[in-house]
């Protein structure tokens, strides 16, 4: 046990002596703010788009899809400044669209100097009335949807002043809602945010390990794979144990991982309860009653297990990183399965498929912890729970003279050779 | 006395491969056992087998009065022939790791380790970070983690490949000091000068099998003597000189030739001198060569090449 915390903490101050350490601790946290912020920062730092209408139908549609532009509150950002298109009045709409494009393309400015980045041209169709949207950013429909609003309105109620609907009348038509109270037949009761936040911290505890399983194995797999380019393994090998050696470098890097995690969670705890306190309090009520703490320890455990476990035992077997892939590659597309299936747990947490994929070993800890919410019953905890390390269990008897004999190997992997060792430690 | 090391009958295979069959031999307390061969002799199983890395495939292995070498391993001190060492890390902080997973505590790891680099001159870089460190200092340093926890068996595979002629001299040195504090000391080694120098007693394998175990002097014996003349005469009448063997010739300047001549073991050399002077030979130089470890080793593994 010695030589195991000798291997774990000589491997821990290696990786917290690194320049790659800190940037993960500091560049986490910068990476969400950028990640939130992007959109945001984008859409404001780009000027307000300059829209000109131009109606052939004389019901009046340019004010009214200047009404739909202005923004409902204060705060927010207009979808478009309404502009008197140049050049008008057209003759048709032929002539308006032949006269408007060079300006939305860009080859014409605005007679204040301005552009012009989109032109709609309403004109009496066959159906009522036809839309002719011209824009620059065909990606950008916002304006488009602006339009297609304002004047869908105009027609609704022009049709029902048609039939003698007042406008009081349409108006206060249009405010009536029902009132909606969402009631969980689990919870007995109301439902609450706490319940809310409780099936996000199950997803967002199995996106998290998946999350720290990536990073920790492939620090592993590195620090394994230079160990045995360097032939370090072998000196290793006659000091300690497979046993020690494995455990020692699994627990170094649960180390690393788990101080990145807890500067990550308690900088994310200290932003949250700041910004949303009463999201944070649900959160924590969340994780620190019902054993919710203790379940999503166990399959992170579990899950961490597994994964290094595999890891450690390919790098003993490569000298470098490329090898590995060789080996990880198609692992890597099966293990990002239940990155897809993860999201799914959020509105579908008993679905048959995520209790199936549950069963799989290599898929158990990501599902399980996604479907936290949906509180599985005890019977899928502890049989999920069980096969999961029942399967690392065989895994480190296989894994433990496979890491030796890669250790001791020498010369470019040979996937039959990983597989071969493997089978001698089966066959036995 | 009981020995350091013991091997008998040790047979390893892979598979259909036989990298080492019927190896038996003895290493004492306090001597130096060079472990000689050609490059797939099976030196390195060997050491592996003596390490516990790798099982006999049959025979039995006793380190330091252990059959299991996992009771002794403390005791072992051990440097591959492939060499590395954490790049990041300090000297002083790779010497203590290592020795601490041998059980030294890490206090006093550190000062063997300081201790340790002050004596082979590597004082100035032993806050260093090993990769800034020359290969041969680095070298220097993993033999270091190797013996900071003072094994009473040290087990060296190729110790001198790498290194440059002083450094050769001072692991020369050190290896000697080793024995004279009472470890015993084995490695292996395909340069036979550093071998001669060092070895109280070496085993040779060829092809997996030992084809000698003994002092150097008794190695030396398994080779020919030879005999150098130089001189203006016919080859040819060497001939008729008592004890000599196979000859070859070779051409120098001014019509000078140099005849070297094989002697057989039991034959004195005078007695040839004596017999070329009676028959009035220009004989302008002679000597008697006596055999190199490297003479002895080409005998014994072409002797066991031909037999295999």
């Amino acid at each position: 046990m010695n030589r195991l915390l000798k291997i774990a903490f000589r491997d821990y101050i290696a990786y917290v002596r690194t320049p790659g350490f800190w940037l993960s601790i500091l560049l986490m946290p910068l990476g969400i703010f950028v990640f939130g912020g992007a959109p945001l920062l984008v859409s404001r730092s780009e000027p307000v788009a300059n829209l000109a209408v131009v109606d052939f139908t004389g019901q009046g549609y340019v004010a009214t899809v200047g009404k739909f532009l202005v923004p409902a509150s204060a705060g927010q950002r207009p979808v478009a400044r309404l502009v008197e298109p140049p050049g008008g009045p057209f003759a048709d709409p032929a002539s308006a669209a032949a006269h408007l494009k060079p300006y939305v393309a860009g080859v014409e400015k605005l007679p204040g100097g301005g552009e012009l980045e989109a032109a709609a041209i309403i004109k009496s169709g066959p159906g009522g009335v036809d839309i002719d949207y011209w824009s620059r950013n065909v990606a950008d429909r916002s304006g488009e949807f602006a339009i297609d609003q304002a004047v869908s309105q105009a027609m609704r109620r022009a049709s029902l002043a048609k039939d003698g609907i007042a406008p009081q009348a349409l108006a206060s038509a249009d405010s009536l809602s029902p009132r909606v109270t969402d009631y969980s037949a689990k919870v007995g009761g109301r439902t609450s945010q706490r319940e809310k936040v409780r099936g996000f911290a199950g997803v967002g505890m199995g996106f998290l390990l998946w999350m720290v399983v990536f990073t920790g194995a492939g620090m592993l797999l590195n620090s394994v794979i230079e160990e045995k380019s360097s032939r370090i393994l072998e000196v290793l090998l006659t000091s300690a144990s497979v046993p020690q050696i494995m455990g020692g470098k699994i627990l170094g890097v649960a180390c690393v991982t788990a101080t990145v995690l807890g500067v990550w969670l308690t900088i994310g705890g200290i932003a949250l309860s700041v910004t949303a306190p009463s999201i944070a309090a649900d959160l924590g009520s969340v994780l620190l009653t019902q054993g919710m703490i203790a379940y999503l320890a166990l399959y992170f455990v579990g899950g961490y297990l597994m994964f290094a476990t595999l890891y450690v035992t390919v790098g003993a077997f490569c000298e470098t990183t490329r090898e590995a892939q060789t080996l990880l590659g198609p692992m890597m597309i099966l293990l990002s399965l239940p990155m897809v299936f993860m999201t799914q747990a959020i509105a579908h947490p008993d679905s048959p498929v995520l209790a199936t994929l549950s069963w799989v070993p290599v898929f158990t800890p990501f599902m399980m912890a996604a479907r936290a919410a949906s509180d599985p019953p005890l019977w899928q905890i502890a049989g999920t729970g069980a096969l999961m390390f029942a399967t690392t269990a065989l895994e480190l008897w296989v894994a433990g003279p496979a890491f030796k004999s890669g250790a001791l190997s020498s010369g470019r992997f040979e996937i039959r050779n990983f597989f071969a060792s493997l089978a001698r430690r089966t066959g036995e | 006395m009981q020995p350091a090391l013991e091997l008998e009958q040790v047979t390893k295979r892979y598979g259909d491969f036989e990298a080492v069959r019927d190896l038996s031999f003895q290493a004492q307390p306090g001597k130096i056992l060079g472990f000689l061969g050609p490059n797939g002799a099976g030196k390195t199983s060997t050491i592996r087998m003596i390490l516990g890395l790798i099982a006999p495939t049959s025979g039995s292995v006793t380190v330091l009065g252990a059959r299991d070498v996992r009771q002794v391993r403390d005791r072992i001190g051990f440097l591959p022939e492939e060499r590395g060492l954490y790049r990041r890390m300090t000297p002083v902080s790779a010497i203590s790791f290592l020795a601490g997973l041998k059980g030294v505590a890490p206090a006093e790891g550190r000062n063997r380790a300081r201790k340790m680099l002050e004596e082979q001159g590597l004082s100035e870089a032993k806050d260093r970070q090993i990769r800034a460190l020359s290969k041969g200092m680095a070298q220097k340093v993993q033999l270091l983690s190797a013996l900071a926890h003072e094994p009473d068996l040290v087990l060296l595979d190729e110790p001198f490949s790498g290194l440059d002629p002083v450094n050769q001299q001072s692991l020369e040195a050190l290896i000697k000091g080793l024995a004279a504090r009472g470890a015993t000391v084995v490695f292996s080694t395909h340069v036979m000068q550093h071998a001669e120098r060092l070895c109280d007693q070496v085993v040779l394998l060829a092809k997996g099998r030992k084809v000698f175990d003994g002092t150097v002097d008794q190695a030396r014996a398994a080779a020919p003597r030879s005999l150098i003349f130089e001189g203006q005469f016919d080859p040819a009448a060497l001939a008729e000189l008592p004890g000599l063997g196979e000859r070859t010739v070779e051409a120098l300047d001014d019509g000078v030739i140099r005849v070297t001549a094989t002697l057989a073991a039991d034959a004195p050399a005078q007695a040839a001198l004596i017999a070329a002077f009676g028959l009035g030979l220009d004989i302008r130089r002679f000597e008697l060569r006596e055999p190199h470890l490297h003479d002895a080793f080409i005998v014994l593994t072409n002797t066991a090449g031909g037999q295999a």
